[in-house]
């Protein structure tokens, strides 16, 4: 909303500096987005006087006019149609920059004295479009007959304005009247309001006028009809203080319903009274499929829950929201019918969301309009339709207001107003701001009883008026404490210690954290997909039974995904054009359909994805690129860094993974994870074509159960340990998981450290087997081991490895 | 020089019976051994010379320890000075040797650790260590600060009812409110379904399960349906914080975020309340921290206003109270929300929003060094 000061100030006698009232308004809730200075350009540039106009000798379209402007006096030379001797114009001296009234650029350009054909032109008479007040370039601007000559034009058109953000809740100050208010409680000024006519002292209309079929959706409607009006242009000033608002002007008719509109809040519309059949307005609800064409020139197709206004035969205008054609004003009307009606706001909202339709009118009765406004609005409306249309005559009134609305009033204690801001104010502070803002305060016995005038309907508790007291007296008197009584005691969420422990141990691990956008594609999931089967990789589902946005940003991209590793992919694949190797992990949640209409199970899981080179480019540095086993080893020290151990590899295949090197991670006999390398065609997907793409996902929430169920005991080593290496020959296909488990078993509870050292295959060990190297650490917690205990050991091993590996150790 | 590597030969031929009787020649072998030993003690270059020689002379099959087993064949009257004697050279030829050595190792030393001299300006080995998310830097360094205030984390769902998203939080369907919310709405033939607009929806899901006291922050994802541009964007962060309480005031509000502020920003920080629209909150405000960079002096970080908005808060509504069935006139309490996004980008001056969901190494790698505590404002 745009408020010229100038405007402000007939209703409120302010003389304060344009920043610091827009400061103040902004802290008490009424927030400056922008002050405009219009006319600050405006130099060189003033108020004139032509007196004479001659032709031009050497060419026909051009005439001679000079011009007077206090001490100034030159020659133009001008091609201006409307240019006539004695009107009151706007000159721009040498060394004004004005906008080039030839071109669109809306560039400034800086006036220089110059011949047109022959003759000296010494300054220029300019046009709106050459002030940028508006698009207008076909004649020059005329000021009105009053106008003051010789003074800077700045200081006769130019204004400041301020921008305002209408939060929801600001109804009341939406008009110049409820800025203006606000002004006055936060200044202690006294407002005055402008010259109106009194609806009481108009006849009452004599037939039906106005019937209202909906009460419901329409509480009030006045309609008043006026005769013998003159439609033309608005005067200069009405058109300029629109134009200052934001508004465009159309005629002196709809200006004026536009201006009390902004003045007060409270819309009006103008119809052409002879084109209502029947002369008469009928509020009713739509008929289903009913249509209209609307002042937009837009057909619209109405349901019978929008509210119409209505002639005799059909609908002639969407109640609140905007006019029809039909019945719209123009150059040829004589007779109006005025409307000024209070509408259900959410019936308001409702058509003009529906219909995508948005007006300054609808915008107001959306907030809320006071039902006692109508009056108000009209009375000012006829008061200016007198002045811009001298010969009209205001024929007769209806006000059809079944149940009046009535302040109400609220009784609250005193001293709620500190015990909820915290600080209290003196009485006849309250009491003053309250008055201030049109409130009626009693004080009596520590009770408050406010009566609240009905245009605040955002005011229904205490807590209300606590606001009102607050913002205006400033919230820069509450002071900074904090919050005593009882503690609460603070539990850390198991889940989100777990996180923060995952995080630190991928970090030091070298990945990094990504956050992902949480929709996918249907190609992005289908590629961790059977055909025509589920999708995702450690929760599969149904691609129809994902969850979907009505409304996505990006319409290819409307499902709420079941797995972290695409959008990942699409990470590694963008960084991997600025690096040659990406480790990334994610800690976020994937949504799972829990049925129709339910909200989904939201599970948090952990992605990893890995790409590229393993090592930095530098002197140390491999040149390898990271595989399953960097994926496998950095899963194995964040489980063991969150105290889970015993947890198992098998292998797996997967939709969209390698079918040989892909892992399920087992923990009590359940899936928590799924980590492998992706198939090339995966990988091709997702542009890392020609690269080895690692990837896993496991259930982060599956990881708290498990860390918190093992206990561990940790006790201070004494004696040393003894190592032993031993060679285990198996056959090629059994996994070294088995081996490691025979190992483990004949080792027995001596056994504190197993590490697999080499892999060695040749033709002394057969060319069916393998030989895995371990070295075997052993510490007893009481006692220093003896050559005796190992070769005990080394005997059960030898026996377990045979039964449970169907291997021999290599001597 | 008698040659090494055979302890015996010096003294072959003097141990045999033809020798017997000569005691002189005992002594006059402990002195020749003395003598040559020293001579090839000074002369040794080495300490593996002098190693050598250790074990040529003092060693088990030395020919000193050779030369002492004669003692016994000795007449009984010399024998007593004869080992004084023996003892004595080999302490002397201990000391002799261990002193030889030490010179002879430290300049051996030097010349080794001169030989060993490196380019110390040759990079490093540099273990590779990834970066946690800004955006969780944050939300931990937060948690934290609240928990020393008695505000404990939790957390809320993404996905969410327009129940808890919306009426909840006295936004009646039907309101103009609700307009303010860009909202994603998912697909749904019941119960209106919503990516949660804000994380205010966990106000009413903590308070249905608990009683008052309450204290908790909840920082999560939330989503806007927006254009993304430098400074929106559609999936993002925010912290919400709700204390309810008997006498809880906006000035305890004030105090909690000033806290805030300062822990984030630093120590003068002073917080700015304006009386602002939400509506579940009654009254309203938001709240912005006075400008590191220029002390609230006004400059273009803060847009020469002085003020960084942080967040919207203000006192719990009575409706929100009510509606899980707090008693509104014994209970108060306050809630704000903030964009954790935002801290980061007003703390290190980060100007482009996207950049966040962007995940570029090189922009996350520059959140590797964490500022510890409350750090300066990025200019």
């Amino acid at each position: 909303m745009r408020v010229p000061l100038k405007w402000l100030q007939e209703f409120v006698e302010i003389d304060v500096d344009a920043t610091e009232l827009a400061r103040k308004l902004t802290l008490a809730g009424l927030e400056v987005e922008k002050i405009d200075h219009i006319g600050s350009e405006w130099d060189k540039v003033f108020t004139a006087v032509v007196q004479k106009v001659e032709r031009h000798p050497d060419a026909d379209r051009l005439v001679l006019a000079t011009v007077e402007a206090g001490e100034h006096q030159l020659t133009v030379v001008t091609g201006a149609p409307n240019i006539a001797a004695g009107q009151n114009v706007v000159l721009a001296l040498a060394g004004a920059r004005l906008i080039d009234g030839h071109s669109d650029s809306g560039q400034y350009k800086t006036l220089k004295p110059g011949k047109i054909r022959g003759i000296m032109s010494e300054g220029m008479v300019c046009s709106e479009k050459e002030l940028g007040m508006s698009d207008e370039h076909e004649g020059i601007l005329v000021l009105p007959d009053d106008a003051p000559v010789g003074l800077p034009l700045q200081d006769y058109l130019g204004d400041t304005v301020l921008e305002f953000e209408i939060t929801p809740n600001l109804a009341h100050d939406f008009s110049v009247l409820g800025v203006a208010r606000e002004i006055g409680a936060l200044y202690h000024a006294a407002l005055t309001e402008p010259g109106r006519i009194d609806l009481e002292s108009v006849p009452g209309a004599k037939t039906d006028l106005i019937t209202i079929d909906a009460p419901d959706l329409c509480s009030r409607y006045i309609g008043a009809v006026v005769r013998g009006v003159d439609v033309g242009p608005s005067p200069e000033w009405i058109a300029r203080r629109l134009r200052q608002a934001g508004v465009r002007s159309i005629n002196n008719i709809v200006d004026v319903t536009n201006y009390v509109m902004l003045e007060y809040g409270q819309p009006l519309h103008a119809f052409d009274f002879e084109r209502l059949a029947g002369q008469r307005i009928i509020v009713r609800r739509a008929g289903d499929g009913e249509r209209m064409e609307t002042l937009d020139h837009i057909e619209r197709v109405l349901d019978a829950d929008m509210l119409v206004i209505a002639d005799s035969d059909r609908a002639i205008a969407l109640a609140g929201v905007m006019g029809g054609t039909d019945t719209e004003v123009s150059d040829t009307t004589t007779s109006i019918l005025l409307e000024s009606a209070a509408f259900d706001m959410k019936s308001v909202r409702r058509t003009s969301r529906l219909l995508k339709l948005r007006s300054d009118a609808s915008a107001r009765f959306e907030r809320g309009v006071d039902p006692n406004l109508a009056a108000i609005g009209i009375g000012r409306a006829l008061e200016l339709l007198l002045q811009v249309s001298p010969g009209a005559e205001i024929v007769e009134a209806a006000d059809v207001y079944p149940a009046p609305a009535v302040p109400r009033r609220l009784t609250m204690r005193f001293d709620r107003i500190e015990h909820l801001l915290g600080v209290g104010f003196p009485e006849e502070d309250v009491i003053r701001v309250l008055t201030d803002l049109e409130f009626q305060p009693e004080l009596e016995g520590g009770d408050l009883t406010v009566t609240i005038p009905t245009f605040r309907q955002d005011v229904s508790i205490p807590e209300d008026i606590v606001e009102e007291v607050g913002r205006v007296l400033g919230y820069d008197n509450v002071p900074a404490t904090l919050p005593v009584g009882q503690t609460v005691p603070v539990v850390r969420d198991p889940n989100f210690l777990l996180q923060t422990k995952l995080r630190q141990t991928l970090t030091a691990a070298g990945a990094s954290e990504a956050i992902t956008y949480i929709t996918a594609s249907g190609s992005m999931l289908s590629t961790f997909g059977a055909n025509g089967g589920e999708v995702g990789v450690l929760t599969p589902r149904p691609l129809d039974s994902l969850l979907q946005l009505i409304n996505p940003l990006n319409a290819e991209r409307p499902y709420l995904r079941n797995t972290l590793i695409p959008a990942l992919l699409e990470t590694a694949a963008s960084n991997l054009r600025h690096r040659r190797g990406v480790k990334l992990f994610e800690l976020a949640r994937v949504y799972l359909p829990a049925g129709r209409n339910q909200l989904p199970e939201e599970i948090q899981t952990l992605g990893i994805v890995l790409s590229g080179q393993r090592d930095a480019l530098d002197r140390f540095g491999s040149n390898e690129p990271l595989d399953f086993f960097d994926l496998k080893g950095m899963v194995d020290e964040a489980l063991r860094q969150v105290n889970i151990s015993g947890v198992s590899y098998e292998p797996a295949e997967a939709p969209g993974f390698h079918p040989g090197r892909t892992a399920r991670i087992v923990a009590d006999d359940r899936p928590i994870g799924l980590i492998g390398e992706l198939h090339p065609e995966s990988a091709r997907q997702f542009d890392l074509e020609g690269i080895r793409v690692v990837a896993g996902e496991i259930d982060a929430e599956a990881l708290v159960e498990l860390s918190q169920r093992q206990k561990s005991s940790i006790s201070a080593p004494r004696f040393l340990p003894v190592e032993q290496d031993l060679a285990v020959v198996v056959a090629e296909g059994t996994p070294a998981a088995t081996v490691e488990t025979a190992l483990r078993a004949g080792a027995g509870p001596l056994l504190t450290g197993i590490a697999l050292f080499d892999v060695f295959r040749g033709p002394q060990i057969g060319a069916e087997n393998k030989s895995l190297a371990y070295r075997l650490t052993f510490t007893s917690p009481g006692r220093a081991l003896t050559d005796a205990d190992l070769v005990k050991v080394r005997g059960k091993i030898e026996k377990t490895v045979k039964q449970q590996a169907g291997g021999k150790l290599r001597v | 020089m008698v040659p090494r590597g055979d302890p015996a030969s010096l003294i072959e031929g003097c141990v045999s019976s033809e020798c017997e009787g000569h005691v002189s020649t005992f002594t006059e072998q402990l002195e020749r051994l003395r003598a040559q030993t020293v001579a090839e003690i000074e002369g040794a270059l080495s300490t593996a010379e002098l190693d050598d020689i250790e074990r040529n002379v003092l060693g088990g099959k030395g020919q000193l320890t050779a030369l002492l087993r004669q003692l016994g064949s000795l007449d009984p009257s010399e024998r007593p000075e004869a080992g004084r004697e023996s003892n004595r050279i080999k302490q002397e030829l201990a000391i002799l040797l261990a002193q030889r050595k030490e010179t002879l190792g430290s300049s051996e030393l030097v010349e080794r650790l001169e030989s060993e001299r490196i380019d110390i300006t040759l990079p490093g080995r540099v273990p590779q260590i990834g970066v946690i998310h800004p955006v969780f830097q944050m939300i931990e360094e937060l948690s934290d600060i609240f928990a020393l205030m008695g505000f404990q984390t939790v957390f809320g769902r993404e996905v969410e009812s327009g129940f808890y998203n919306f009426d909840q939080l006295n936004i009646p369907s039907d309101h103009p409110a609700r307009d303010v919310w860009d909202t994603f709405l998912v697909q749904s033939d019941g119960e209106e379904i919503v990516l949660r607009t804000h994380t205010s929806p966990m106000q009413a899901r903590v308070m249905e399960q608990t009683s008052p006291p309450v204290r908790v922050i909840v920082p999560g994802r939330t989503y806007r349906y927006e254009a993304q541009d430098a400074s929106h964007e559609w999936m993002f962060h925010q912290l919400e914080g709700l204390a309810v309480d008997e006498r809880i005031t906006l000035a305890d509000l004030k105090g909690v975020l000033q806290e805030l502020a300062r822990q984030l920003f630093g120590p003068r920080r002073k917080i700015r309340f304006r009386c602002d629209f939400f509506p579940f909150v009654e009254p309203g405000v938001d709240f912005a921290v006075d400008c590191a960079i220029c002390d609230g002096a006004g400059c273009r970080v803060c847009k020469h206003s002085g003020w960084l908005e942080m967040g919207g808060a203000g006192m719990v509504h009575r409706k929100v109270l009510e509606a899980v069935g707090y008693d509104a006139d014994k209970y108060s309490g306050f809630a704000f929300g903030l964009g954790i996004e935002r801290m980061v980008m007003m703390r290190h001056g980060v100007d482009d929003v996207r950049a966040f969901a962007g995940n570029d190494l090189r922009f996350l790698q520059q959140f590797a060094a964490k500022t510890v505590g409350a750090g300066s404002v990025a200019a």
